[in-house]
């Protein structure tokens, strides 16, 4: 408190001009699949820009070749067949270029996943996924507490962690419309796995109250490790500055490319947090 | 056949040295007359010869005279030379008392003195300083403080504004072995790194050694911090403290029996958390930050040939926090370290000293988080039990022999976990390690002729990680354990290394006033901070050397030249060095240091490189005193994990680097210090390139939103704007008697407010469609006063 209260008291800053010489060029990809959500069905495909370059939107890439395909597990041996392929396209590109959606595809859970992509000039990123089994809510309940005039409003849930190694990713809108267009338009994200509770009954609380009446949207959902480890550092890399901050590179789980291809087993919930 | 001849020539050599006239031996301590304190490094020696010596860190000398010596002389800077008529020529112990100056008298009998030392001895990058001396330089908010003292020194770089973590000749932090009355201190910091835990008050002195490191030191890479904090007066009762900005000090002291033993007790207290409560909103008022820490000391002597020495320290930083938004969710956080030791002096004989300490430090960190339906505490720990004894063998006048032995017993608790969440319960923890740490050194400081002296010794030092420990074994893919482990069983051995490591430096001296020294130094590591932050952090963890993490290794090789001027009042030196380092440790960018049972899948291992040269010039007596300071290096690290392979600039890389400090005794009322630094900005690392990621579109707008992610590629590549900065402070002696002192220290830090970079972050300007860059830094002018008492 006292660190913060000096850096309060005295710290100053000013803007500085910096000169960061050109850098190289890099993909990244940004691929999400579910069993549950349709509109979270999507590839997107971008590309770095200079990091002083003034332009605040995303560095689109199109008219690649986008195809995912879902796999069997034979025996140790994950098998994907052409047959499965299915394409997705920039059909939204007028409105949202370098987004590829295929409006028919629903992912499985227990199901592998081959992501296969083509750009242009001929360049190829692939990237693998495994949606693992959704997990099932034991209980739900909120409440409200009384704040001066204020009334807040907290949800508990629980489910069972499994005997096995599981990976979770959160996410929570809270707004009325429960449209899911995109991860990018939740309020809050948590990614953890289960190396404290394992094999238990997993509590989970926000402690940062709501306000009565709030409609909270929670996404739930198990994704495998390699995906897990991409979204980790993805965390530590997006909070990344401050006097004490190092530089975080994310840990990508496709070849080719930043980024990551991560197939959701969702679980859905809604709390309208009022009586 | 050749190592043969060659052994036999040494054991030759050093026989012929020992072949002497008759001599007779004279031994005692150095005290001062009015407290009773023993004074370290006071000269003693024979008028209008070359043979002298000067106190050990006891206090204590001893001297082989010619058997026609009839004198000794004995000075000591701040206080009145002292010669002493020897009335027969035979070995005998005889302890001195020197009176301290008043200042009438210091301007009188100033160039009187001898102090060659830094001429004539064979140590070299060694540099002391005196209590008192840190406690008159300007410092912000008026708190004296040791680790921001040192950092004036070349080759010593501070990590910064708001950090007591100090680079000595391109090392890390944790490569510092700092020692406080021999304890080890594992973390030096209060309050996140604004001040140290050395409480000015209760410091007599302290020595910093750089390069040329003496075989009875090891442990640490690059340097020895010994802080040696006071005794006590053993003559009459004296209160003293001071009241500053952010702390308040107090300190009594006294016989426990008048001229043969003392008490020395020290006490500090932060207050901001008390002077902010009444203006915070109440809902808040159970937020606080403090520090304290108290300070012990006792000695006795026992007899002419025993004494014992009992510290003790003791302190502690606590972070209270409660939401504002929801009273349920609290945090507790604290640090702290503990030490004891307990040393005895043993005189055998006037040629033959010994000091036997026993040690206890520990150093913990507690976290406690609770938040309603739930909790967490968090406890980690690192625990040593030391035993050592150090003898000094007076052999001969050529020859003074140190050797002894160091054992110490540490525990790493790396963390324990418990708490629950709701209706579960969690427990976890980090398996304990152990690990035995032992050293046996001989050394001799060898005087071949009025010309030519050697200090040459030898350091085996042995480290063995020892069970009981279960180590798991990760998946390097998943970061997940595989089932299996290996377990080891009760004082079995995990990773077992026994190192040598010869330490050589040598003086010849040119002429009176001038010399060149050369000294080689090899050093291993076995304890290392898991830090990722570049500076040293309460939560930080010590790890031990195991099967994977290797000891770390430096070779340091330096030469200077040495001159005195004006009767040296004057001191200067020019010291270049060369330190290749190996095994150095780095983490994976991004790496998760908090509660990893696998800590070391996040290290990577290569190498590192440094040199330099360094300038000093000193004033260390009259009314004007001070020192500049310059030094030119450059310190590369190279991992073939990191920067593609390629080697990179050391975080605290500073080409350039001075300091400046001018002190001015006006008259006996008024004295001024003024202190002036400069460096080259650190190197930093920066992001080249952004990518836009976590997309979505908002369904009321149609807006696509997404943040932007950092790139890194290339280490440390970028330099931060430079730091200088201008200090002054001025001490008003209000009254100044036997009986009672008090004074007004009044200090401005950043005279000419410069900005200097605490660190850059970036903001995207929507409006201008952008990115821009926004440097942060700390302290502009910040004027503060100090009083301080005595009596």
């Amino acid at each position: 408190m006292l660190l913060l209260a000096m850096l309060t008291l005295f710290a100053c800053e000013k803007e500085i001009e910096i000169d960061i010489p050109p850098s190289e060029e890099a993909i990244v990809v940004e691929a999400s699949i579910n069993q549950l959500v349709g509109t979270l069905n999507y590839v997107i495909i971008s590309k770095t820009v200079d990091y002083f370059k003034p332009d605040l939107s995303i560095n689109s890439v199109r008219g690649a070749k986008v195809f995912i395909t879902e796999g069997e597990i034979v025996g140790k041996d994950t098998v994907f067949s052409v047959l499965n392929r299915q394409a997705f396209v920039d059909i939204l590109d007028s409105l949202a270029p370098g987004v590829y959606v295929n409006p028919f595809f629903m992912a499985k859970s227990e199901k592998p996943y081959l992501l296969e992509i083509e750009l242009k000039d001929g360049r190829k990123i692939n990237g693998t996924t495994y949606i693992p089994k959704p997990m099932v809510l034991d209980s739900t309940h909120y409440w409200f507490e009384q704040v001066g005039e204020d009334t807040n409003a907290y949800f508990y849930m629980q489910w069972f962690d499994g005997p096995q190694q599981d990976n979770y990713r959160f996410a929570m809108l809270n707004r009325y419309d429960s449209i899911f267009t995109g991860w990018g338009i939740a309020d809050r994200f948590y990614t953890f796995d289960d190396e404290l509770i394992n094999n238990q009954v997993r509590p989970f609380q926000m402690l940062n109250p709501f306000k009565y009446g709030d409609t909270v949207h929670v996404y739930l959902s198990k994704i495998s490790r390699p995906e897990y480890l991409f979204w980790d550092s993805f965390r530590n890399a997006a909070g990344n500055g401050g006097p004490f901050a190092t530089p975080v590179s994310v840990k990508s789980n496709v070849s080719g490319a930043i980024g990551s291809f991560t197939g959701y087993a969702l679980t859905y919930k809604k709390f309208i947090l009022r009586n | 056949m050749l190592q043969r001849v060659v052994f036999l020539c040494i054991v030759f050599v050093w026989q012929i040295s020992f072949g002497f006239a008759q001599n007779f031996s004279i031994a005692g301590y150095v005290k001062d007359s009015t407290t009773g304190e023993t004074l370290i490094g006071a000269a003693v020696r024979v008028p209008n010869t070359n043979i002298g010596t000067t106190t050990n860190v006891y206090g204590f000398f001893s001297l082989s005279l010619p058997f026609q010596s009839k004198q000794l002389l004995i000075s000591y800077v701040g206080y009145k030379t002292k010669t002493i008529n020897l009335q027969v020529s035979k070995a005998q112990n005889i302890n001195i008392s020197l009176a301290p100056l008043n200042l009438e008298v210091k301007e009188v009998v100033i160039n009187a003195e001898r102090q060659d030392k830094n001429v004539r001895s064979s140590e070299m990058s060694r540099i002391e300083l005196s209590g008192e001396k840190i406690k008159s330089l300007p410092v912000i908010f008026g708190e004296p403080d040791v680790l921001k003292a040192i950092t004036l020194l070349p080759g010593i770089k501070s990590g910064g504004e708001a950090s007591t973590g100090f680079y000595v000749r391109g090392g890390g932090p944790d490569q510092n072995l700092i020692l406080m009355d021999e304890a080890v201190v594992y973390n030096p910091s209060h309050l996140f790194g604004f001040l140290s835990v050395f409480n000015s008050d209760a410091v007599k002195n302290i020595e910093v050694i750089k390069g040329g490191m003496p075989a009875n030191y090891g442990g640490r890479l690059s340097s020895i911090l010994n802080v040696n904090m006071r005794e006590g007066n053993n003559q009459d009762f004296k209160y003293s403290g001071g009241v500053g900005l952010i702390s308040t000090r107090l300190s009594a002291e006294g016989p426990i029996e008048k001229g043969k033993s003392s008490f020395l007790i020290s006490g500090r207290r932060t207050y901001v958390d008390y002077l902010a409560r009444p203006f915070l909103p109440e809902r808040i008022q159970g937020n606080s930050y403090y520090f304290y820490d108290l300070n012990l000391k006792l000695n006795f002597i026992l007899s002419e040939k025993d004494r014992i020495f009992v510290s003790g320290y003791f302190g502690r930083d606590i972070l209270d926090y409660q939401s504002e938004v929801n009273p349920d969710v609290q945090f507790n956080f604290g640090w702290g370290n503990s030490t004891g030791t307990l040393r005895w002096n043993h005189v055998f004989n006037p040629k033959l000293f010994v000091n036997t300490s026993v040690i206890f430090n520990r150093y913990e960190l507690f976290n406690d988080f609770f938040f309603g339906s739930g909790g967490f505490k968090i406890r980690s720990s690192l625990l040593d039990w030391n035993l050592k004894q150090d003898y000094s063998w007076f052999a001969h006048p050529k020859h003074q022999i140190k050797f002894g032995w160091n054992y110490t017993f540490h525990t790493f608790q790396p963390g324990i976990l418990s708490g629950n969440l709701g209706s579960t319960n969690i427990e976890d923890q980090i398996n304990k390690q152990y690990a035995h740490e032992g050293a046996w050194y001989i050394t001799d400081e060898w005087q071949i002729n009025h010309r030519f002296s050697l200090n040459y010794g030898l350091r085996a030092v042995a480290f063995n990680l020892v069970g009981p420990y279960t180590q798991a074994q990760f998946d390097n893919d998943t970061q997940l354990p595989t089932g299996e482990s290996k377990v080891y069983a009760k004082g079995e051995s995990i990773a077992f290394y026994p190192r040598l490591e010869p330490r050589i430096s040598g003086t010849f001296v040119i002429n009176d006033v001038s010399s060149v020294k050369a000294s080689f130094t090899q050093t291993y590591q076995f304890l290392h901070l898991a830090t990722t932050s570049g500076a040293q952090f309460p939560i930080d963890l010590w790890v031990p050397s195991s099967t994977l993490v290797q000891p770390q290794l430096a070779y340091q090789y330096a030469t200077g030249y040495f001159r005195n001027f004006k009767q040296n009042a004057y001191e200067s030196s020019v010291e270049v060095y060369y330190k290749p380092m190996y095994n150095q440790i780095e983490f994976k960018p991004g790496a998760n240091l908090f509660f990893n049972q696998n800590l070391e899948n996040e290290m990577v291992f290569g190498q590192g490189l440094s040199y330099g040269a360094e300038f000093f010039l000193r004033k260390k007596t009259g009314q004007f005193t001070g020192w500049v300071g310059y030094t030119w290096s450059r310190t590369t690290r190279q991992f073939d994990e990191l920067n593609n392979g390629e080697a990179y600039f050391f975080r605290y890389d500073r080409t350039h680097d001075m300091s400046l400090l001018l002190s001015y005794q006006f008259n006996k009322k008024w004295s001024g210090n003024m202190v002036f630094v400069y460096g080259t900005g650190n190197a930093t690392t920066l992001p080249d390139s952004r990518y836009a990621y976590r997309f979505g579109i908002d369904p009321g707008t149609g807006a696509p939103e997404y943040i932007f992610i950092d790139r890194y590629n290339k280490v440390n590549s970028f330099r931060l704007p430079a730091y200088h900065r201008l200090d002054i402070s001025a001490t008003y002696i209000v009254k100044q008697t036997a009986k009672f002192e008090s004074s007004w220290n009044f200090s401005i830090y950043n005279v000419y407010n410069r900005a200097n970079p605490y660190f850059i972050y970036f903001l995207p300007d929507i409006e201008k469609n952008q990115v821009k860059a926004y440097m942060v830094y700390l302290f502009p002018i910040v004027p503060s006063v100090q009083w301080n008492f005595r009596f």
